[in-house]
């Protein structure tokens, strides 16, 4: 791929992928200024493994795989700082039934952010969608362990979810 | 809530969320030009440095101690030579060490699944565990490089204890640590002693991590 077309191709995907980028780094990141610093070390690591894209691959198993390798290291080395949960350093506004939903969206996150490095990712992939399959080829394991993780992950977010509202 | 509900959450509050984020157009000079900073980083700067200084002293000392073993063999104290040479031998094993995961560290690709790259960084920081068990080995040769004859003919008992008791302790010392600076200790607070610095922290961060790769293995297994 010639330079020009590396730059074009590599912004085309930051663009159409932002979207991705910004769920993994919210998932692995609780304040501003290291989801800042983590968006950016898996753009250089995006820009430095464009050239060996194997097109074989869907580009967002491609994408998933990067980010959240780099997420879960960059997780593993900053986890010494001091965690802010995601809701409280970005404040936004829901539309419908600002209330419940929001306070339901935000637990939901809290519930992940207390989730192991590699139970965040499951979790995450399984609730953007993507199947057993997709998932096992992005986390490098079997289909169905992936069903045996992702079974123990959700009881885990329903108990919590349940306790919270008995409390 | 069921699955259907969790996943309507996740998406509906993203969707939120997203609504608010400006439009971040990535500048690749910067990209490109920046220093990369990345996390592997961490460990790089401390690894390139030991390894400048393990190559200087082995250099250094590579050479002065063939020089004498050519030059002044029968002048020098054998206790000198050969316990300089045992450190020297150590070193070297440990500058090897070192390259290679240098190496490793520039080579990994991050595209491969999660799980195959998680266990290589693990592996990597398992391998740097090794060099200090290594460079432990060390510690009785530096008890013994300043023997020599006249101390043997000439020493009192009340040396003779004190130095054995020395090179006795440190060898003990030296054997302990290597069989026991081992992932399975790192929550004794003598490995914390020891090990804690920037470089180290990751490594033990990471035992966690290990034990969740293995549980994965043997979940596999099952």
């Amino acid at each position: 791929m010639a330079k020009q077309n590396l730059h074009q191709t590599f912004h085309e995907i930051i663009e159409r992928h932002k979207g991705l980028l910004f769920k993994v780094t919210r998932t692995y990141c609780g304040n501003e200024e290291d989801r800042q610093d983590l968006i950016q070390e898996i753009r250089i690591q995006i820009w430095k493994s464009l050239p060996k894209y194997d097109a074989h691959f869907a580009m967002t198993t491609w994408l998933y795989r990067i980010s959240i390798n780099v997420a879960i290291s960059f997780y593993r080395k900053n986890n010494n700082r001091t965690y802010f949960p995601v809701a409280e350093k970005l404040p936004y506004v829901f539309d419908a039934h600002p209330n419940n939903l929001q306070e339901k969206f935000n637990l939901l996150e809290q519930f992940i952010v207390e989730l192991n490095e590699m139970d965040k990712a499951l979790i995450m992939l399984y609730l953007e969608d993507k199947s057993y399959q997709e998932i096992s080829e992005i986390m490098g394991i079997t289909i169905s362990n992936v069903g045996t993780k992702m079974g123990r992950i959700k009881e885990k977010l329903k108990k919590r979810f349940l306790t919270h509202k008995e409390n | 809530m069921n699955d259907t509900d969790l996943k309507y959450l996740w998406k509906t509050g993203n969707e939120q969320i997203a609504i608010g984020q400006t439009s971040d157009k990535t500048n690749l000079d910067n990209l490109t030009k920046r220093n990369i900073s990345h996390f592997l980083s961490s460990m790089k700067p401390i690894k390139i440095f030991t390894l400048f200084v393990g190559m200087l002293w082995v250099f250094g000392l590579g050479y002065v101690l063939i020089k004498l073993t050519i030059n002044a063999y029968e002048q020098v104290s054998p206790y000198f030579l050969y316990s300089a040479y045992f450190q020297l031998m150590l070193t070297a094993i440990a500058v090897i060490l070192y390259i290679f995961q240098l190496i490793t560290l520039y080579s990994i690709d991050f595209d491969k699944p999660v799980i195959n790259l998680q266990k290589t960084l693990i592996n990597l920081k398992v391998s740097t565990l090794n060099v200090t068990r290594i460079l432990m080995l060390q510690l009785p040769f530096w008890t013994t490089f300043y023997w020599n004859e006249s101390m043997f003919k000439n020493g009192t008992l009340a040396l003779f204890i004190i130095q054995g008791t020395v090179s006795l302790s440190f060898t003990y010392l030296a054997i302990w640590l290597f069989f026991n600076l081992t992932f399975e200790n790192a929550d004794k607070w003598w490995f914390k002693l020891l090990l804690q610095n920037k470089e180290w922290e990751p490594l033990i961060t990471s035992i966690d991590i290990l034990n969740d790769l293995e549980e994965e293995v043997a979940s596999e297994k099952d």
